[in-house]
């Protein structure tokens, strides 16, 4: 489980960005999930979720030359960033007060279970991993489903629960 | 209850809590094994579109960032004003310093959106899709010598007078003419320029060099060898040959140039907007579409192809809106040209 304190792996990527803003993709692909996985707990919808992971990242790299390295990860910063996007998104709804955002010191540990969760859904077999994407990502009914694949409503809701019970299999030991 | 009745009972389940689409109520699935609460959340894992639309964007803010300087010079960058490892306590959320120069702007554009809805200007479109031409921006790839066109003339002291193109056709047996010389020839045969038969120009009875700037005295130019021109040969125009046009042997049009080397720039005149399409307003799909496309000498557009694809039916859209677009053609010698552009369409969603 990867945590809040200091990865030294990050720096050179960091250097790198900050000398050239191209490679900030680099950071972007490592800390995505982590980023987006702040605000699906946090947000109502997934609209949200994204519009806020795409603010943090095209702040972070409009910022990035003026990030010091001081031994903490590169995730951390994000997460600062993510802090103050949220803040004044809730401000904008009306409905939270900044000091609702609580204490997010205990927001590593909730994050890196979401991650877990995608890690898992990664790990399906190709069909499950295709039938659970298209239904709770995409949001795609079973019928649309079957009809992409070619097969019966049934065999897809078979699918489906297959690829649940593997899920909960996997992720068991972390609830 | 058997595997299918469960998995059955799952579906219902399931739908039921997509429906709800929330995080702040969830609902345990209702089935006899208990699923992991994580897969609560399973509705919200970005999709991969979104993921690779946002790098792209990301590498495109980055090329900015490069090419500007701003990012030459750390000391212009404005700095976060917080520490690089922040400490996750409200206070410090709570008590960000702002900016003043901040808050004037907000003050501005905030007065300014006032205004504009105040004067019935913006009447709240949901959608902004902005365009601009990239006609500075771009790479050009080298175009073939100019072809298509002809000239032609009578050594006349005027330029040939203002008309239009004749009909063409694969054979020429009577080139055409303003002046006429042979009153009553003995055989009659309608004036032609060789070129394509369904290459249609706009057609009247006053034949003529179409951009000429003699639209008033009637003149068949000052080339040669007959036609209607400033050029050499049968056909219309300043080049040489059959055709019409400021190019060689026969067709229309002149072949195609970059903007630059004499060659001026197309300018629109009229750009109606693209439709956003449906997939891709739903899922918030913004970014660019670049097409490469033809400015003809009379202003239209030809030949668009996507340079760069956007994808989710923006594409289309962009092609279809810029299908409609019109330009003061790009001019070169004083005569209007084919030109080669870039259009680049933002789409945006605000």
């Amino acid at each position: 489980m990867r945590t809040l304190e200091g990865n030294s792996d990050d720096r050179p990527l960091i250097e790198a960005a900050q000398n050239e803003p191209a490679r900030f993709a680099e950071l972007y692909e490592q800390n995505f999930v982590r980023v987006y996985a702040f605000f699906a707990r946090r947000v109502s919808t997934r609209d949200e979720a994204q519009d806020l992971t795409a603010e943090v990242f095209h702040q972070a790299l409009a910022s990035i030359r003026s990030f010091t390295w001081q031994g903490s990860p590169f995730v951390a910063w994000l997460y600062g960033i993510a802090a103050n996007v949220l803040a004044k998104h809730w401000e904008k709804l009306g409905k939270h007060s900044a000091q609702e955002l609580g204490d997010l010191s205990s927001a590593g540990d909730e994050i890196e279970r979401t991650v877990m969760l995608g890690k898992a859904v990664e790990s399906l077999l190709p069909d499950q991993k295709r039938v659970i994407v298209r239904r709770f990502v995409d949001q795609k009914s079973i019928r649309e489903i079957a009809q992409e694949l070619g097969r019966s409503e049934g065999a897809v809701k078979q699918l489906q629960l297959r690829a649940l019970e593997n899920l909960r299999q996997r992720l068991g030991g972390t609830i | 209850m058997n595997r299918e009745e469960l998995a059955e009972k799952l579906d219902r389940e399931i739908d039921g809590f997509i429906e709800r689409n929330t995080l702040s109520e969830p609902a345990p699935l209702d089935v006899p094994f208990q699923v992991p609460a994580e897969l609560r959340l399973l509705p919200y894992l970005p999709s991969e579109e979104f993921r690779a639309r946002l790098k792209e964007e990301l590498l495109e803010q980055a090329e900015s960032l490069r090419s500007s300087r701003v990012y030459a010079s750390s000391e212009i960058l404005p700095s976060l004003n917080q520490p690089s490892v922040p400490s996750f306590s409200t206070r410090q959320i709570a008590v960000l310093p702002a900016d003043p120069r901040s808050l004037v702007l907000s003050f501005l554009s905030h007065a300014a959106v006032v205004a504009l809805i105040a004067s019935g200007i913006w009447v709240g479109h949901v959608t902004l899709v902005e365009k601009r031409t990239l006609l500075s921006e771009l790479t050009y790839t080298p175009l073939p010598a100019a072809k298509g066109g002809g000239g032609g003339g009578d050594r006349s002291a005027m330029r040939a007078s203002r008309g239009t193109p004749v009909k063409f056709a694969d054979d020429q047996f009577a080139p055409p003419a303003i002046v006429v010389h042979v009153e009553k020839p003995k055989l009659q045969r309608d004036a032609t320029l060789i070129g394509p038969p369904d290459l249609k120009l706009p057609q009247s009875k006053q034949p003529g060099d179409l951009f000429s700037p003699n639209a008033v005295i009637p003149s068949n130019g000052t080339g040669n060898r007959g036609g209607i021109g400033d050029g050499v040969g049968t056909g219309i125009s300043t080049g040489h040959g059959l055709g019409d046009g400021p190019g060689l042997e026969r067709g229309y049009g002149g072949g195609v140039y970059p903007p630059g080397n004499g060659v001026t720039a197309p300018h629109v005149i009229y750009n109606p907007d693209p439709e956003y399409a449906d997939e891709a307003r739903r899922i918030k799909y913004q970014g660019n579409v670049v097409l490469s496309l033809i400015v003809d000498p009379l202003g239209k557009v030809r030949q668009i192809r996507v340079a760069r694809s956007l994808g989710m039916g923006l594409d289309e859209k962009a092609v279809e809106a810029v299908q409609k677009w019109r330009f003061v053609p790009g001019m070169k010698d004083g005569r209007p040209v084919a030109v080669q552009v870039n259009v680049e369409v933002t789409f945006r969603l605000y």
